[in-house]
């Protein structure tokens, strides 16, 4: 049954998301032979232009034609591995415990609320792109503000890493613009700029920024002064002709990865099938869950990046067991499953080799293959500390149109609520404004119309209708950072497997005091911009309308996941207190290596991945040092 | 066959009561057919065949006067009892683009009124260019 691969590699890495792409890209380019397992379907991992165009049209037509237009919806999910998805959500009931409706086995007390992709590319397949960086307070909360952790390194370690990503991912944005708590200029390099100039802000934004700016908010007796500033996200725009980088390469002779200089001008990277394709984003409104010009990053625009005569992908391979040589603890191999088609039963097992290996199958996967595989674990952590941004939302009629559903999902964010003594209390959040209307909470437009035409009406009134309130729509994020609870972890438990005999991870969840506390601020705060703007409030939460559903003091609270998956192998100082070091690396195996948002220790405020893309360029450029020495 | 081609024109100025948008407007999504066939395969023959009867009578007997259109279209198509929600179905199909929760079609996401109604477009489709989120609509009068 088991077949053994005749090549040795230098370094065998499971996943084609961002993190192991960024990875394979920077060992291939570098000289080392790399393999790369991949769970998902042969037909995302085309390159040359014809299959590569014809199976993204198949993921937008796919798009198109899904009744429910979730993160996922475009993509294949395939029972051999299978993704975790937002419609398999439901609620945590005496009678339903634990859910088991879809890949994840939900343990509650409350369901994890945000999803993942697993086929080539991964997540940022669906991901909204927005890139803003951890503040430096951020990897001190342990020492400024008594809670979660403090980070093994900080904000300046990651200075440089910072760079590369944003070159990596190609960020839009004004650096000038980038000022708040614990924010400014002082944190990005002298006379650093973005590759692209910033996305312009949406009609909707210029709006509320008009009564929102320097507005003065009251919370727990203190004052705080509401600013709006543009967000840096991965999407095409216009080249910033004072961005001086190439891309990022080994320099051997001073070995450590840098930025390469350019006297050229930046070019955006278009799409896989078509390089002049994408250079700007075109306004299509569907970043989540697909781009269909793909001027919005994805991680297969890295992986094409990568020497084609080092790399050798293996598609349709899902990682299931690692082994280890008992007496020196290394790694010896990688176990996987090659399915023969979609939703086959029929598989072969394989053993990949290398000297090292790298899990990049994102935080939930990565701690379910080092918990079936029984290694890395000596500090009891892996699994423990699942995170992500609990995302209140507050939705309401502005008194004049401001015509929302148009341009990426949000071009502007309050920043006022991400750092503050307040952390000692309860979360602290990044409040992005919006593009699309009420879509997130309650459907709409779908629901607007369905909801006039129930209640009778028809023809010009209805359009008039729809016309008054659609363009009036406007919907506030609240999203706050989850600090790290080890009960809030993945397990596995040999009741719950997949087709492939693997096993499906089982999640326990849950908010905490500190966390709900924040929900209650945060509605403060948006009773106070909505006052200004004289919006007229329409938010209701129920466990109907979602099943996150918290009560405090008395008062009901929905979040929503973020898709922030973090947490689940932290890096830390120590081998006890920590699954990997501030390389990645695992302290119990000297030739494993861990990349992606689970390496987190703590989340801070903004969306995790340009941290964890610069983390993972961090860890390649250790993985370099360890080959070469 | 020749019943079809006459009730499928029913199908379309009825349609424009309902939607309260004009024969050009939706003409031009494409869409006529493909809608009156999910219409036909829907409901039964007996229970279309009433429904446009009625919507015959009511266009007959108003003239063209509107008001008095949208009040029996009010008191006679719209209520759930009538012709089995038929009326109310037009009106979603041509909005939505969707049968139920089911998208008719990729042209039928793409073509739903809704959009229009909200003055923006589809995600994923007819992007307006770069920049254009930043700046009021383009609208063409229609009226
Ligand atoms: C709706 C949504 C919006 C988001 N928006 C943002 C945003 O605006 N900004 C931001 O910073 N982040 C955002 N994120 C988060 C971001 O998408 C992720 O942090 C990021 O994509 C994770 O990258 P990764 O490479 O670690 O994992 P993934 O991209 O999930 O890749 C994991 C890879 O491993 C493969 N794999 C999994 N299991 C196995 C196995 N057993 N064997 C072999 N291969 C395997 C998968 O197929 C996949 O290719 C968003 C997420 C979601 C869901
Ligand atoms: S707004 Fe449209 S073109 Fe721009 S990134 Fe999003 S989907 Fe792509």
């Amino acid at each position: 049954m088991e077949k053994k691969i005749k090549e040795e590699f230098d370094v065998v890495i499971v996943g084609s998301g961002i993190a192991g792409s960024v990875l394979a890209k920077t060992l291939t380019n570098a000289g080392k032979n790399v393999l790369l397992l991949e769970a998902g379907l042969q037909a995302g991992m085309a390159f040359d232009p014809e299959a590569a165009y014809q199976n993204y049209q198949y993921y937008l037509e796919t798009f198109y034609k899904a009744s429910a237009k979730v993160p996922n919806s475009p993509y294949p999910n395939i029972k051999d591995a299978q993704s975790i998805d937002v419609l398999d959500i439901e609620p945590i009931t005496q009678c339903n415990s634990p859910s088991t409706k879809g890949y994840l086995v939900q343990a509650g007390p409350l369901p994890f609320g945000s999803d993942c992709l697993r086929g080539p590319g991964g997540t940022t397949l669906h991901w909204l792109g927005s890139t803003p960086r951890m503040l430096p307070n951020d990897f001190k909360m342990k020492t400024l503000y008594g809670q979660g952790v403090d980070w093994p390194i900080s904000y300046d370690d990651l200075m440089p890493y910072y760079e590369m990503a944003e070159n990596e991912i190609g960020v839009s944005g004004d650096v000038r613009d980038q000022v708040g708590p614990d924010m400014g200029i002082q944190n990005y390099g002298k006379d650093y700029v973005f590759p692209m100039k910033e996305i312009p802000q949406s009609y909707l934004d210029q709006v509320c920024i008009e009564k929102t700016q320097n507005l003065t908010v009251k919370l727990h007796g203190k004052e705080y002064t509401i600013t709006c500033i543009s967000t840096p996200q991965g999407r095409n725009s216009i080249p910033n002709p004072a961005y001086k980088f190439a891309g990022t390469y080994w320099n051997k002779k001073a070995q450590k990865l840098e930025l390469a200089k350019n006297d050229e001008e930046y070019e955006p990277v278009g799409a896989i099938w078509d390089p002049n394709t994408g250079h700007r984003c075109e306004g299509n409104a569907s970043c989540v869950p697909i781009c269909p010009v793909q001027a919005k990053y994805n991680a297969l625009k890295t992986l094409r990046k990568s020497d084609p005569k080092r790399l050798k992908i293996i598609t349709q391979a899902v990682a299931s067991k690692i082994y280890t040589d008992e007496t020196t603890n290394a790694i010896t191999g990688i176990e996987y499953k090659k399915y023969k088609y979609e939703n086959s039963t029929v598989y072969d097992t394989a053993i990949a080799r290398g000297k090292i290996y790298v899990l990049a199958a994102s935080a939930i996967e990565n701690a379910k293959i080092l918990l079936t595989s029984g290694i890395a674990n000596s500090s009891d952590q892996v699994g423990r500390n699942l995170m992500d941004h609990l995302v209140m939302l507050t939705w309401g009629l502005l008194p004049e149109k401001a015509y929302p559903y148009r341009g990426p999902g949000s071009t502007t964010n309050i920043p006022t609520f991400r750092d503050g003594e307040f952390r000692k209390e309860h979360a602290a959040w990044i409040s992005p404004i919006d593009n699309w209307g009420w879509s997130w909470p309650v459907f709409s437009p779908g629901s607007d119309v369905s909801s006039a035409v129930s209640s009778g009406m028809f023809g010009k009134k209805l359009r008039e209708h729809l016309n008054d309130v659609l363009p009036r729509q406007l919907l506030l994020h609240f999203e706050c950072e989850q600090t790290p609870d080890p009960n809030n972890r993945v397990t596995i438990d040999p009741q719950y497997k997949d087709q492939l005999d693997n096993y499906r991870p089982v999640i326990h969840y849950d908010a905490s005091e500190y966390m709900k506390k924040s929900f209650e601020a945060a509605k403060k705060v948006s009773d106070q911009i909505f006052a200004a703007n004289g919006v007229e409030d329409y938010t209701a939460y129920s466990v109907a309308n979602d099943p996150d559903y918290v009560t405090y003091k008395g008062q009901g609270y929905n979040f929503w996941g973020a898709g922030h998956i973090v947490g689940t192998h932290r890096m830390g100082t120590a081998k006890e207190n920590s699954v990997v070091d501030k390389n990645q690396r695992t302290w119990d195996h000297d030739n494993l290596y861990l990349v992606g948002c689970g390496n987190m220790p703590t989340l801070g405020t903004s969306n995790p991945t340009l941290t964890m893309t610069a983390l993972s360029f961090k860890a390649a450029e250790a993985i370099l040092k360890q080959l070469e020495n | 066959m020749n019943n079809h081609l006459v009730s499928s024109r029913t199908f379309l100025t009825i349609s424009t009561y309902l939607t309260g948008y004009n024969e050009v407007e939706l003409l031009g999504t494409g869409m006529l057919e493909t809608y009156f066939n999910v219409f036909l395969e829907k409901f039964s023959p007996k229970t279309l065949h009433y429904f446009f009867a009625e919507v015959d009578e009511i266009l007959l007997e108003s003239a063209g006067d509107e008001d008095k259109i949208n009040a029996a279209i009010a008191a006679r198509l719209i209520p759930d009892s009538a012709y089995d929600g038929i009326a109310k179905n037009i009106i979603l199909v041509w909005y939505t683009g969707n049968w139920g929760s089911d998208v008719i079609s990729t042209q039928s996401y793409q073509q739903g009124l809704m959009w229009d109604a909200a003055e923006a477009h589809p995600p994923g489709a007819k992007q307006p260019g770069y920049g254009s989120w930043a700046n009021l609509p383009i609208r063409i009068p229609t009226k």
